[in-house]
C-alpha cells in the first residue's frame, strides 16, 4: 500500500514545485502591479528552452557536468535580467490604471509575440536535457525507490517559499514591495518610486517563473506549447489560493500537484481537467479562492 | 517657500481647482477652510503629485516641483498625513514611522534623529510602537499618520483635517503637538485644512477660504 502511494505523492509534489513556482511570480506580480499577465506562462517555456539550450551545450562541450546545476539557476536569472525590465518598461507600463480588458489584450499580445519568438529562436521540436536528473540518479529508502531530482525540487520550492516570505518580511525592498501593495498611492506620497518597485516586482515574477521552467527541462523537457499548458495551470493555482496569496499558491500547487497524479493514475482520461476540475469546485464554495479576501490588499 | 500660482486640477472632465495660488511661508502655519467638497484635499493631492495639474505651476523654493513625481516631493521634504490615514495595517507603529526613511534610504543616524524627535513630540507613539497599523483606533491612527508625515517634512507639512473624527480631549493633545512642533522645527511651513474655522484659530497664522476650487479672500487670522 505505502509503496503504491509515496511514489505518488512525491511525484505530485514535484508536480507542485514546478507549478508553485509560476504560480507564485503570478501572484507576486498581480499583487504589486494589480495586472494578470496572460503572458506569463510563456516566461516559464522560455525558462526552459533557455536552460536546455545552456544543458546541450555544456554536454557537448565537454565541461563538467555538474555544472549544469548553476546553469539551470543562471538561465532563469538571464531570461529575468534581459526580460523583466524591458518588457515592463515597453509594454506592461501601458497597461497600468487601465481596465481589465486592456490588460488582458496586451498581455495576451505579449503572449503571442513570445510564442512567435520561441519558434524562431528555438524551433518546433522537443528538447531533452537530463543530464541533472541523471547525475543525480535514485535512492532507496525503505524499499521505494525516489528520483533525487524530483526530492531536490521539492526542497527547492520550500527554499523559495520561506526566501520569499523572509524577503518581503525583511528586506527593504520586500517593505517597500509590501507597503505599494497595501496602498501604492501613500507608498509614493512617503518617499517611494513605485515605478521602480513594479519593474523590481515583475522582474522577480518573470524570474520565478523562468526557474520553474528551467528546473522543469531535465524532467520534461521542453516543446512549443508548454507556455500556455502553464500559463492556464499557475492560473488555476492562483485562482485556487485566492490571488495575492503566497503561501496560498504554495498550498494550492500540491493539491493540483497531487489531483493531477492522482488523475494519471487512476483516471487517465481526467488528467488534463483535474486541475480546473479542482478549481472549480474550490471557486464554487469559496469565490475569492481559500486564502483569499476581499478587505485589505496584502502579500 | 512653497508656491502654487493659477494652479487647475479637473477630474473626470470636472474643474476641481480654478487659478489656485497661496505661498506657504517658513515658520508659517497656514490654514485652508472649506466646505466639504470644496477642495481642500485635492489641493494637497495636487501639491504632492497625486492629482496631475491641468494649468498653473508649484514651486519649492523657486524650483518646479510640479513637474517631479510624488516620490520625489517627499524626498525634497514634503509630508503629507491623509484625511484617512491610511496605514499600512500589517506593519507595526514603528515599521509605518520608518517606511519613508526606509523608502528615502536615510542613514541610520539620521533615520534615529528624526525617529527620536517624533517620538519626543507624540510620546504615545513610543508606548504603541509594536502594534499593528491595522489595529490602532482612528484618533491613534491619526497621530501616527502624523508621526509619520513629519518623518518626512523637513520643509513643509500639509495635514488633511487633522481634527475631524477626534475625541475633544484628543483634539487637544493634537494641537499641543502642532504648537511643540513649531517650537522644535521653526523653519518648517504647515498647510492644515479644516471644514469649520474655529478648530485652529490657537494655532493659524494665515487663514485661506477655498469654495467651489476657488480661493477667497486671505485674512489674517486673530491673535
Ligand atoms: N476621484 C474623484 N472623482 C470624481 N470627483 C472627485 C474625485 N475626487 C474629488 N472629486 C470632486 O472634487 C471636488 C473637491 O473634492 P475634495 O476631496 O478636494 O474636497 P474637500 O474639500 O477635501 O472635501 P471634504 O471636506 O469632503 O474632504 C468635489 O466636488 C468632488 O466631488
Ligand atoms: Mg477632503
Amino acid at each position: 500500500m505505502l509503496n503504491a502511494i509515496v511514489p505518488l505523492v512525491v511525484d505530485g509534489l514535484a508536480n507542485a514545485a514546478l507549478i508553485f513556482f509560476v504560480a507564485v511570480g503570478l501572484t507576486l506580480v498581480f499583487s504589486v502591479l494589480r495586472i494578470l499577465n496572460v503572458a506569463h506562462g510563456s516566461f516559464y517555456s522560455i525558462g526552459a528552452y533557455v536552460a536546455a539550450t545552456i544543458g546541450l551545450w555544456l554536454v557537448s562541450s565537454g565541461l563538467n557536468p555538474w555544472l549544469s546545476f548553476p546553469a539551470l539557476l543562471l538561465a532563469a536569472a538571464l531570461v529575468a535580467a534581459l526580460m523583466g525590465p524591458l518588457i515592463e518598461r515597453t509594454l506592461i507600463h501601458w497597461t497600468y490604471g487601465k481596465g481589465e480588458a486592456v490588460q488582458i489584450l496586451v498581455t495576451f499580445g505579449l503572449f503571442l509575440i513570445l510564442e512567435d519568438l520561441q519558434r524562431i529562436v528555438f524551433g518546433v521540436r522537443s528538447i531533452y536535457a537530463d543530464t541533472p536528473m541523471a547525475l543525480l540518479g535514485v535512492s532507496e529508502i525503505g524499499g521505494i525507490i525516489y528520483l533525487n531530482y524530483q526530492l531536490l525540487l521539492i526542497g527547492l520550492a520550500v527554499v523559495v517559499l520561506i526566501g520569499l516570505r523572509l524577503f518581503i518580511r525583511h528586506t527593504r525592498y520586500g517593505k517597500l514591495i509590501s507597503a505599494v501593495v497595501e496602498d501604492r498611492e501613500v507608498s509614493e506620497a512617503l518617499g517611494i518610486n513605485t515605478r521602480r518597485i513594479f519593474m523590481l516586482a515583475f522582474t522577480l515574477g518573470v524570474f520565478l517563473a523562468a526557474l520553474g521552467g528551467a528546473l522543469a527541462t531535465p524532467t520534461t523537457g521542453v516543446a512549443p506549447g508548454l507556455g500556455a499548458e502553464t500559463m492556464v495551470l499557475a492560473f488555476a493555482v492562483a485562482a485556487i489560493a485566492g490571488l495575492g496569496q503566497v503561501e496560498g499558491a504554495a498550498v494550492a500547487a500540491v493539491i493540483v500537484g497531487i489531483a493531477r497524479v492522482l488523475a494519471i493514475y487512476y483516471f487517465p482520461a481526467l488528467d488534463a481537467v483535474a486541475p480546473y476540475l479542482v478549481m472549480l469546485a474550490v471557486l464554487v464554495i469559496w469565490p475569492y479562492g481559500l486564502f483569499g479576501s476581499t478587505s485589505t490588499r496584502r502579500i | 517657500m512653497l508656491k502654487l500660482r493659477d494652479v487647475n486640477v479637473a477630474i473626470a472632465g470636472v474643474r476641481v481647482l480654478r487659478d489656485v495660488s497661496f505661498t506657504l511661508r517658513p515658520g508659517i502655519c497656514t490654514v485652508l477652510i472649506g466646505r466639504n467638497g470644496a477642495g481642500k484635499t485635492t489641493t494637497l493631492r495636487a501639491i504632492m503629485g497625486l492629482v496631475p495639474l491641468t494649468g498653473g505651476a508649484i514651486t519649492l523654493e523657486g524650483e518646479a516641483l510640479h513637474t517631479q513625481p510624488s516620490y520625489a516631493r517627499a524626498r525634497l521634504g514634503v509630508g503629507y498625513a491623509p484625511e484617512d490615514r491610511r496605514l499600512i495595517s500589517e506593519f507595526s507603529v514603528e515599521e509605518n514611522l520608518l517606511l519613508p526613511a526606509l523608502a528615502m534610504k536615510l542613514d541610520a543616524a539620521e533615520r534615529r534623529r528624526r525617529l527620536d524627535e517624533v517620538y519626543s513630540l507624540l510620546p504615545q507613539l513610543a508606548e504603541m510602537r509594536k502594534r499593528p497599523g491595522g489595529a490602532t483606533s482612528g484618533g491613534q491612527g491619526k497621530m501616527v499618520a502624523l508621526g509619520r508625515a513629519l518623518m518626512v517634512a523637513q520643509k513643509v507639512v500639509m495635514l488633511d483635517e487633522p481634527f475631524q473624527g477626534l475625541a475633544p480631549a484628543l483634539a487637544q493633545d493634537y494641537a499641543k503637538t502642532l504648537a511643540e512642533l513649531r517650537k522644535a522645527h521653526e523653519g518648517l511651513a504647515l498647510l492644515i485644512t479644516e471644514s469649520s474655522p474655529n478648530l485652529l484659530d490657537s494655532i493659524a497664522d494665515e487663514t485661506l477660504s477655498i469654495e467651489r476650487g476657488a480661493i477667497g479672500a486671505e485674512a489674517p487670522a486673530p491673535h
